[in-house]
């Protein structure tokens, strides 16, 4: 036996180290690299004014990139859970912008989150005062009448909650992406909230609004290891620096969850989880009844085949349920979120919908 | 992907992992479905909530005694700035509503210092299709 190793032996182990080290720096260079270009992280790049502002509302007006838009504006309502940037996350990778190329001109309505005082701010606020405010809003600033709401899930809730109930108020046409209205459809959620140890009102009395921390493991637990398969992922491709900047907006939005309202979140949870009024016509909002059946303007429907947030046991009944003739539902591949604002929402959803907006715009 | 990528076992493992996923997690939201997770979930959330609000209670007059700040007094100031941020908020909204009234009376022919915005006109038209 030999007591020094041969040659050969030692010059592929000296490689095989050499080549580990190297991959190891290759790791850490885009890494030491982030923090002095975290600006390239920003989010929102396109630039907007603030138009209007009520208690939790946030309306913005996106400066038009072309000089002759579109007649009748597009309103994009955000859901109160999540922030609005997601609709704008970067440049090449944002809904807002590719429709502002398009020719539409974009309102967003985005959320704050609510100050202590305003935890009693419910379910019929949110539809008829902020929706209805802004729809108003639009219409001041724009001297159109007619206005395109677009709500991305509990955004195409209170979106479609205020057209049933504001017939005559100028919406000229509605679209939701992957929107609930069946609360059996929600089903974890169902369960949790049916048992007799939960007490909605205990939890609201001792936090108030609800925080963002406490929404945002209740969406993770819907599919608990899926932030850690994505960290895996990321780990997998670390040395791709456009995939890590995409994976670092993403996450950022995903945990940036916007704290609610105590009063919004009873409302959901007795009146659509529990009690499924939305489904019967029985919801009603300051003794106004929500049918959506009264909804007649031409309707949109986009849903995610591969949503496990708004599966579609609770969504697949909005298309049957709204009164429209003019109506349509998509299934397109895609996730919750990825559907509207991943790589290939640009091939996939975004023309969908400017083709459809483009006809009912003039 | 270099030979030694292909080979790292701890590639290999994270793309397995990242692979069977959803069938993991499918089966943890199975398990946290199920009833006795659900009432047992509920049971420990009431006592989270209990024992949250005895300690906070506590600690509020521990940390007044020590002339220190409080969450609620932290929470407290909170507030207040975001009241300050929507007043702003609103003054914002109302300078750009005078800016606006400004710009009609520029067009009209009164003399404004301030540039009026641009805005676009309103009758742009969808391309026509094939089956037009």
């Amino acid at each position: 036996m030999s007591a020094v190793a041969s040659p050969d032996r030692e010059s592929d182990f000296d490689s095989r180290v050499e080549q580990l080290v190297e991959r190891a720096i290759a790791r850490n260079i885009p890494g030491l690299a982030l923090p002095q270009g975290q600006a390239d992280l920003d989010v929102g790049p396109s630039a907007k004014e603030l138009v209007y502002s009520a208690e939790t509302a946030r309306l913005y007006h996106y400066e038009p990139l072309l000089d002759d838009v579109y007649r009748v504006p597009v309103l994009l309502v955000m859901s109160p859970v999540a922030r609005g940037y997601i609709l704008d996350l970067a440049r090449g990778q944002s809904l807002v912008e590719y429709l502002l190329l398009q020719g539409h001109d974009v309102y967003m309505l985005d959320w704050a989150p609510p100050r202590r005082e305003q935890a009693g701010l419910g379910l019929a606020d949110y539809v008829m005062d902020l929706v209805g405010g802004c729809v108003q809003s639009v219409q001041k600033d724009s001297g159109e009448q007619d206005v395109t709401l677009v709500g991305y899930c509990m955004g195409g809730m209170l979106s479609s909650m205020f057209t049933a109930l504001r017939p005559d108020s100028g919406v000229k046409n509605l679209a939701c992406f992957t929107t609930p209205v069946n609360g059996d459809g929600m089903e974890l959620y169902k369960k949790w909230m049916s048992s007799s140890a939960f007490d909605i009102d205990r939890l609201i009395d001792t936090l108030g609004n609800i925080p963002g921390d406490f929404i945002n493991t209740s969406i993770q637990a819907l599919r608990p290891l899926q932030r850690s398969a994505n960290h895996m992922r990321l780990l997998n491709n670390v040395q791709d620096d456009a995939f890590v900047k995409a994976h670092l907006r993403f996450d950022r939005w995903a945990v940036d969850q916007l704290p609610i309202p105590g009063h919004l979140a009873r409302d959901m949870a007795r009146d659509f989880i529990l009690e499924n009024r939305l489904m019967d016509g029985s919801l009603r909002l300051r003794d106004e009844q929500v049918d959506l059946g009264t909804i007649k303007v031409p309707f949109l429907h986009v849903a995610a085949l591969y949503d496990h947030i708004v599966p579609a046991a609770a969504s697949a009944d909005l298309i049957r349920l709204v009164g429209s003739k003019d109506k349509e539902e998509i299934v397109m591949k895609g996730g919750h979120v990825s559907l509207v604002a991943g790589g290939n929402a640009i091939f996939r959803l975004w023309p969908q919908l400017d083709r459809w907006l483009a006809s009912r715009a003039v | 992907m270099s030979e030694d990528q292909k080979l790292d076992p701890v590639r290999l493992w994270r793309e397995w992992f990242v692979k069977s996923e959803k069938s993991w997690s499918d089966a943890l939201t199975e398990m946290m479905g199920d009833e006795h997770f659900t009432n047992g979930m509920g049971r420990y959330m009431q006592e989270a909530f209990h024992t949250h609000r005895m300690f906070s209670e506590g600690m509020a007059q521990y940390l007044a005694n020590l002339n220190i700040p409080s969450r609620a007094d932290i929470l407290d100031m909170s507030d207040r700035l975001a009241h300050v941020e929507d007043t702003l908020n609103q003054i914002q909204v109302e300078l750009r509503e005078q800016r606006a009234q400004l710009t009609k009376l520029a067009s009209s022919g009164a003399t404004v210092a301030d540039t009026p915005r641009k805005r676009p006109t309103r009758s742009r038209k969808p391309a026509p299709t094939n089956d037009s």
